[in-house]
C-alpha cells in the first residue's frame, strides 16, 4: 500500500510528538518501521541507535537505502529472541492495529524496552461512530481508502479500549498526547470522542 | 548495429568489464594453517576490475563459493562464457566497477591457480595431494589478507560473499575487524547444518570409493572422475529446489529408452552434464578439502553462542536469505543477524522470494540487485 502525501503530512505531527519523548543517544526499536522515516528523523534529531523491524521487503529496501539497520520478519518472532530491557524505547506507531495478538506483542515490547510508545488511530472518533450509526458502515477515508473486501485485516480500537487494557494489565501511562481529526493540533477535551490519533508513552 | 555487435562480442557491452587477465601473487614466505601445519610458499591467483582510488577507500573483496573461482566478471580472451558473477559486477551494475575496485581471489587450497593439493610441493617436486594441510575458512581469509597487504589495501569498503563466500566474509569481519567497512552475507550460515554435512559426506564417499582414487595420489589425468562427477551431481541438487527443477525440466523426456542406465529424463541429462563439466575444471582433493572446510566451520563455538564470535565486530552488515534455499535456509541467515543485533551491532536482514533454491544468490532479480546496490552505496 502506497502512503498518500496527505497521510504522510498527517504523520509528521505524530513523529514530532514521538521525537519529544526520546532521549539523545537512546537505543530505539521501531516495530513496523515501514520506510524508516521516523527512525531517520530520530537519528537526525536525537542521534539514536536505531533498529527497525518490518515484514515488507519493499520497505526493507527503503531502510537499507537510508542506511538504517532493519530486520525483515515477523514482529513477534523477532521480540521473542531478545533479552529483557534491550532497548531504551520501543515504538509501535500505527502497528498495533495490524498485530495478530496485540496484547501479547505490547507486553513483549514492554519486556524488551524500558519504555514503549504506542501511536494509534482512535476508532472512538465521532465520525467513525456516526458512520456506523447512520450508515451502518465503516469509515472510508485517506487512512482507510479501500473497501472492506480489499483491505488487510485491521483491529479497530478506541482510546477508551486502550486505557482499559492498560488498567487491566497494570501498564502505566506516563504521558498521553491526543491529536485532532487532522492529527495536527492537540485535542484536550473529550478525546475518546474528538481525537483522531493518540500517542501514549507507557511502561510496566 | 551496435546491439548486434555486443551480441557477438558481449565483452564490448557498456556494462561489462571486458577482457580480463588473471594475476598471480607469489608469496615467498611460509604460511601457517590453523591446524599447525605450514607450507613454505604459496601462490594466490586473483582478478581485479575497476580502479583503486587515491585514498584506497573503494576496494570490494569478493569471496567465492565452493565451486567458484577468481574469474567472477568479464571474459577471458577467446572465451564466450563470462565470469560466474558477471550479472552482478560491471560498470553500472550493483557492484559497480566504475566506482569500486573489485578484487576476487581464488581460495587457498583451490585448483584454479591458487596453491592447493594439485600444486607441486617444492620440497618433494610432486603434487601435495593428500599432504596439503587441512584448510579452514580462517586459513582462506588469512591468505586473502596477505594478498591485500601486497596490493596496498588497508581498508575494504565491503566484503561480499555467498554460501562458502559468506562464511569467509564473516571470518573477515571477525579476524580483521578494523579493516572491513561493510559485509554482505548471501545465502550463508554461521555453522554448517548436520544435513549439509551429511550431503557432503555422500559426495566425499563417491570420490574415495572411485577405483582411481588411489588414496588421493592419483595421476592428474586419471583422477577419480566418476566419483567427483557423482559428488557434483548430488551437490547440484542441493543448490536448487523442487519447484525450480520442476519449472526448469518438469518430467520432460530426452528419449524413451528400455535401457535402465540410459538418460531418459531431461533432468538426468542436465545433471550428468553438470557432473562431466565439473570434472574438467575441478580437482577431487580440493573438493574434499573445501567440503571439510565448510563442514567444520562453526562460529557458535564451544559455548554454542554466536555472540562470542561477534563481540568485537564493527562493520555494517547485511545478510540476505532466500526463501527456497534449503541448504542454507533463511533461518540460518536470520540467526546471524539476530545475534549481531543482540550485541547492538549495525546489522540488517532481508529475505527474498525466489524459486531456485540456494543458487538464487547468483541470479538476477530486481529486488535483490536493488538491495545489493543500496547496501554498497
Amino acid at each position: 500500500m502506497v502512503e498518500s502525501r496527505k497521510e504522510e503530512a498527517k504523520r509528521r505531527t505524530d513523529q514530532m510528538v514521538i521525537n519529544q519523548g526520546i532521549q539523545p543517544g537512546d537505543k530505539v526499536l521501531d516495530l513496523g518501521c515501514g520506510r524508516g522515516s521516523l527512525l531517520q528523523l530520530l537519528i537526525q534529531e536525537k542521534q539514536v541507535r536505531a533498529l527497525g523491524v518490518d515484514i515488507n521487503p519493499g520497505k526493507i529496501l527503503e531502510c537499507v537505502k537510508k542506511g538504517i539497520p532493519v530486520f525483515q520478519g515477523d514482529v513477534d518472532l523477532f521480540l521473542g529472541n531478545f533479552p529483557n530491557q534491550s532497548f531504551d524505547r520501543v515504538i509501535l506507531s500505527r502497528t498495533v492495529e495490524h498485530l495478530q495478538k496485540p496484547g501479547r506483542t505490547i507486553s513483549e515490547a514492554l519486556r524488551v524496552g524500558r519504555r514503549v510508545t504506542v501511536g494509534f488511530i482512535n476508532h472512538g472518533f465521532w465520525l467513525n461512530r456516526m458512520n456506523y450509526f447512520l450508515k451502518g458502515s465503516r469509515t472510508i477515508n485517506d487512512v482507510y481508502p479501500d473497501p472492506w473486501y480489499e483491505s488487510a485485516p485491521v483491529t479497530f480500537f478506541s482510546l477508551a479500549n486502550f486505557e482499559d487494557f492498560c488498567r487491566k494489565k497494570n501498564i502505566r501511562i506516563h504521558a498521553r498526547v491526543c491529536l485532532d481529526a487532522n492529527w495536527k493540533n492537540e485535542c484536550r477535551i473529550l478525546p475518546n470522542l474528538l481525537a483522531g490519533y493518540v500517542i501514549c508513552d507507557i511502561s510496566k | 548495429m551496435s546491439i548486434i555487435q555486443t551480441d557477438k562480442e558481449p565483452w564490448k557491452a557498456p556494462d561489462n568489464v571486458g577482457h580480463v587477465i588473471p594475476c598471480d601473487y607469489e608469496h615467498k614466505k611460509p604460511l601457517k594453517f590453523d591446524n599447525g601445519q605450514a607450507i613454505q610458499e604459496f601462490n594466490i591467483r586473483y582478478e581485479t576490475y575497476g580502479k583503486l582510488n587515491k585514498d584506497h577507500s573503494n576496494a570490494i573483496l569478493i569471496c567465492h563459493a565452493l565451486s567458484g573461482d577468481h574469474h567472477c566478471a568479464g571474459y577471458h580472451e577467446g572465451e564466450t562464457k563470462p565470469g560466474w558473477w558477471d550479472n552482478m559486477i560491471g560498470p553500472g551494475k550493483p557492484i559497480d566497477t566504475s566506482r569500486f575496485y573489485v578484487i576476487c581471489p581464488n581460495c587457498l587450497g583451490g585448483c584454479q591457480g591458487t596453491t592447493g593439493p594439485s600444486s607441486i610441493n617444492p620440497q618433494t617436486g610432486k603434487p601435495y595431494n593428500q599432504d596439503f594441510p587441512r584448510v579452514t575458512i580462517g586459513d582462506m581469509v588469512r591468505a586473502q589478507k596477505i594478498l591485500l597487504d601486497h596490493l596496498g589495501i588497508t581498508h575494504i569498503h565491503a566484503a561480499v560473499g555467498g554460501s562458502m563466500g559468506g562464511m569467509q566474509v564473516m571470518q573477515w569481519m571477525i579476524d580483521y575487524t578494523e579493516m572491513v567497512g561493510r559485509v554482505l552475507i548471501l545465502a550463508s550460515t554461521a555453522r554448517q547444518s548436520t544435513q549439509s554435512i551429511a550431503f557432503n559426506e555422500v559426495g566425499r564417499s563417491a570420490i574415495h570409493q572411485d577405483p582411481n582414487w588411489n588414496k588421493g595420489d592419483y595421476d592428474p589425468d586419471k583422477g577419480p572422475d566418476t566419483g567427483l562427477a557423482i559428488a557434483r551431481m548430488m551437490a547440484h541438487i542441493t543448490y536448487l529446489s523442487n519447484r525450480g527443477l520442476e519449472s526448469k525440466f518438469g518430467r520432460d523426456r530426452k528419449q524413451k529408452t528400455q535401457n535402465l542406465t540410459d538418460v531418459e529424463f531431461e533432468v538426468e541429462s542436465y545433471l550428468r552434464h553438470q557432473g562431466q563439466t565439473f570434472v574438467n575444471r575441478f580437482d577431487a582433493n580440493t573438493y574434499l578439502l573445501f567440503t571439510k572446510a565448510l563442514d567444520t566451520f562453526d562460529l557458535y563455538g564451544q559455548k554454542d553462542d554466536l555472540r562470542h564470535a561477534f563481540q568485537n565486530v564493527t562493520a555494517r552488515i547485511l545478510a540476505i536469505g532466500f526463501i527456497s534455499d534449503w541448504l542454507f535456509p533463511p533461518e540460518e541467515n536470520r540467526e546471524i543477524i539476530q545475534s549481531l543485533l543482540k550485541l547492538g551491532k549495525n546489522a540488517s536482514y532481508a529475505e527474498l522470494e525466489s524459486e531456485l533454491g540456494h543458487d538464487s544468490f547468483l541470479l538476477e532479480t530486481k529486488e535483490y540487485f536493488d538491495l545489493v546496490r543500496a547496501f554498497l552505496d
